[in-house]
C-alpha cells in the first residue's frame, strides 16, 4: 500500500513538472473553466429570472446553485484526474505501448488511472468548491449533512471514474474511443440541474440507466439534509457495484489483449 | 464552368467521400450536443408546474417546439474549423496546402457542407422521434422553411468565418481553441440556446439585437416553432449579411497578417 502511495507521489511530481513547461496553456484552461461555469450558471439564472419562479424541480435558487457547484467540482475532477489518463488508454492500445504498462510489477489499472494529471484545470475544482461554499452559506447546513454529503460525493467520484474506465476499456476491442467521452459529456450535461427538474421518465433514466443523479443531485440533497435513507444507501452501493463491475471488465479486456503487432 | 467552381466541385466530392467514412462519428457528435435537449426538458417541467401551465405564453408543447428547433438549427450550425486550424498550424500540415492555387479556407468550408449532407437524414430521423416523444408542433407554412434555409446558410457562414478567424489565432497563441469555447458561450446565450431571447432581461435583449447570434439560432427556431414572422426573417437576413461582410474582411485580414508570422518562424 505504501508503495502505491509513493508511486502516486512520483507520478504527480513528474506530470506536474511536464505541464508547467507549457505555461501559455494556463490562459486556455482558465478560459475553458469560465466557459463551463458560464453555461451552468446561465442555464440556472434564466430559469430563476422568470417572474414568479421560486423553485426548479422543488429546488430553491441556492439549492440549485449547490447542484451547479457539485457539477463544476465533478467537471474539475474529470478534467484533472480522469480524462488525462483515460484518453491515453486507446492510444496505448493502438500503438502497442500498453505492453509496457502490463509488464510493470504494479497493478495495470492503477498505473493507467494515476499516471497523468491535468493540473491546469484545477480552476474548475476551485470554482466548484467556491460555488458550494457560497450556496451553502445561504442554506442551513448541519455537521451531519456535511458528513453525509462527503460520503455521497465520494461515492459519486467512484461512479464517475468507473463509468469512464468502462467506456475507455472498450478501446481494447474498438481501438478508437475518444468519442465515448463526448457521449458521456453529453449525458453528464444533464447534471447541471437537479434531477427532479426533469420529467419522470428522464429522471428514471438519469438515476437507473446512467446514474447522473447520484453524481450531483444526491450530494446536494445530503448537504441540505433532504436525503432519503434509501438514496443514502443506494449511492455507495451503486459505486461499489460499478467498481467491481468495471474492475472485472478491465481484467477481461486485458486478458483479451494481443498487442498491436501480433 | 469557371475554374473556381470546378475546384469547388472537386473539393466537395472529395470531402463528401471523407465525411461518409465518418458517419458513425457524426451520429455520436450529434448525440453529444444535448444542451438544447436538456434545457427543453427542464423548461417543459417548469411550464407543467407553473400556474396555468404556461410561462410567458409558452406551454410545455411550445417549449418542446422551440428547443427541438434550436437543436435542429444548432446541428446545422456546427463548426469545428478552429480545432483543425489549431492542429494544422501547430503541426505544420498547413504548409503543403499553401502551395495550392486556392485559399485553404475553401477546403474546410466544403468539408463542413459535405458533413451537413451526411448529417441531415440522421437529424430528420432523430428530430422526428424527439418531436413525437415531446409533443412538439412545427409551422405548416413552407415559406417558413425556405426562410429558415436562407438564415441557416447565412448563419453558418458567419459562424464559420468567426471561428476561422479565432482558429487562425493559433499563429500567435497555443490557446486559440479555448477562446472559441468562450465565444461559443456568448453565441449559445444570446442565440437563445438556454431560453427564447424574450425570456432574458431587457438590457440583455437590447445588446443581443446588435449581434449576429439571435438571427442565426433563435430566429430560425422561432420561425419553425411558429413564434416569429417572415418579416422578422427578412430583417434577420439583412443583419446577417452585414455581419457576413464584417467577418469575411476580418478573416482575410487575420489570414494575411498571420501568414506573415507563420513564414517568419520558418515553419
Amino acid at each position: 500500500m505504501t508503495r502505491y502511495l509513493r508511486l502516486i507521489r512520483i507520478f504527480t511530481g513528474a506530470t506536474i513538472s511536464a505541464q508547467l513547461e507549457y505555461r501559455a496553456n494556463f490562459l486556455g484552461a482558465i478560459l475553458a473553466s469560465l466557459g463551463e461555469v458560464g453555461v451552468a450558471l446561465l442555464g440556472i439564472a434564466v430559469l430563476f429570472g422568470q417572474p414568479g419562479t421560486v423553485s426548479v424541480g422543488g429546488y430553491s435558487f441556492y439549492q440549485a446553485l449547490l447542484v451547479v457547484g457539485f457539477f463544476m467540482l465533478t467537471e474539475g475532477f474529470i478534467s484533472v484526474f480522469v480524462q488525462p489518463n483515460m484518453s491515453k488508454i486507446s492510444e496505448a492500445v493502438r500503438t502497442g505501448s500498453m505492453d509496457f504498462t502490463l509488464l510493470k510489477p504494479i497493478d495495470a489499472q492503477f498505473n493507467v488511472s494515476t499516471r497523468n494529471l491535468n493540473v491546469l484545470r484545477v480552476t474548475d475544482i476551485l470554482i466548484g468548491l467556491g460555488l458550494i461554499f457560497y450556496a451553502a452559506s445561504f442554506l442551513t447546513v448541519t455537521l451531519g449533512g456535511v458528513l453525509a454529503a462527503a460520503v455521497m460525493y465520494l461515492s459519486a467520484l467512484v461512479i464517475v471514474y468507473c463509468i469512464w474506465l468502462a467506456l475507455s476499456t472498450t478501446a481494447f476491442w474498438f481501438v478508437k474511443t475518444q468519442n465515448m467521452s463526448e457521449l458521456f459529456n453529453g449525458v453528464f450535461g444533464a447534471g447541471r440541474f437537479p434531477v427532479t427538474a426533469f420529467p419522470v421518465p428522464v429522471r428514471a433514466f438519469l438515476t437507473f440507466v446512467v446514474p447522473i443523479a447520484f453524481i450531483t443531485t444526491v450530494p446536494a440533497q445530503a448537504l441540505t439534509g433532504g436525503l432519503s435513507p434509501v438514496l443514502a444507501l443506494a449511492s455507495p452501493l451503486v459505486a461499489a457495484v460499478l467498481f467491481v463491475g468495471s474492475r472485472l471488465f478491465w481484467k477481461k479486456a486485458v486478458g483479451s489483449y494481443t498487442s498491436a503487432s501480433s | 464552368m469557371t475554374p473556381f467552381l470546378r475546384k469547388f466541385r472537386v473539393l466537395f466530392s472529395t470531402q463528401f467521400a471523407l465525411m461518409t467514412e465518418y458517419r458513425a462519428e457524426i451520429v455520436i457528435w450529434m448525440l453529444s450536443g444535448t444542451l438544447s435537449l436538456v434545457m427543453m426538458l427542464v423548461w417543459m417541467g417548469q411550464a407543467a408546474a407553473a400556474p396555468g401551465g404556461q410561462i410567458r405564453g409558452f406551454s410545455a408543447s411550445d417549449f418542446a417546439s422551440y428547443f427541438l428547433a434550436t437543436w435542429f438549427v444548432g446541428q446545422l450550425l456546427v463548426v469545428w474549423v478552429a480545432w483543425e486550424l489549431d492542429f494544422e498550424v501547430r503541426q505544420g500540415t498547413l504548409s503543403p496546402k499553401l502551395l495550392r492555387p486556392l485559399d485553404p479556407m475553401w477546403g474546410h468550408y466544403t468539408g463542413h457542407l459535405a458533413e451537413r449532407i451526411v448529417r441531415f437524414p440522421l437529424m430528420l430521423a432523430l428530430g422526428g422521434l424527439f418531436a413525437w416523444l415531446a409533443g412538439a408542433r412545427f409551422s405548416p407554412d413552407w415559406r417558413v422553411y425556405a426562410a429558415v434555409l436562407v438564415l441557416v446558410i447565412l448563419g453558418f457562414t458567419v459562424r464559420f468565418l468567426w471561428e476561422y478567424s479565432l482558429g487562425l489565432l493559433a499563429f500567435w497563441t497555443e490557446s486559440s481553441t479555448s477562446f472559441q469555447e468562450v465565444v461559443w458561450l456568448v453565441y449559445a446565450a444570446l442565440g437563445g440556446l438556454f431560453a427564447p431571447l424574450a425570456f432574458y432581461p431587457q438590457w440583455v435583449q437590447d445588446i443581443a439585437v446588435w449581434t449576429p447570434f439571435p438571427y442565426m439560432l433563435g430566429l430560425p427556431a422561432n420561425l419553425i416553432a411558429g413564434k416569429a414572422t417572415l418579416e422578422q426573417a427578412g430583417q434577420g437576413m439583412l443583419v446577417l449579411l452585414g455581419w457576413l461582410a464584417v467577418f469575411a474582411l476580418l478573416r482575410l485580414w487575420v489570414w494575411r497578417v498571420g501568414l506573415r508570422k507563420y513564414g517568419a518562424v520558418g515553419a
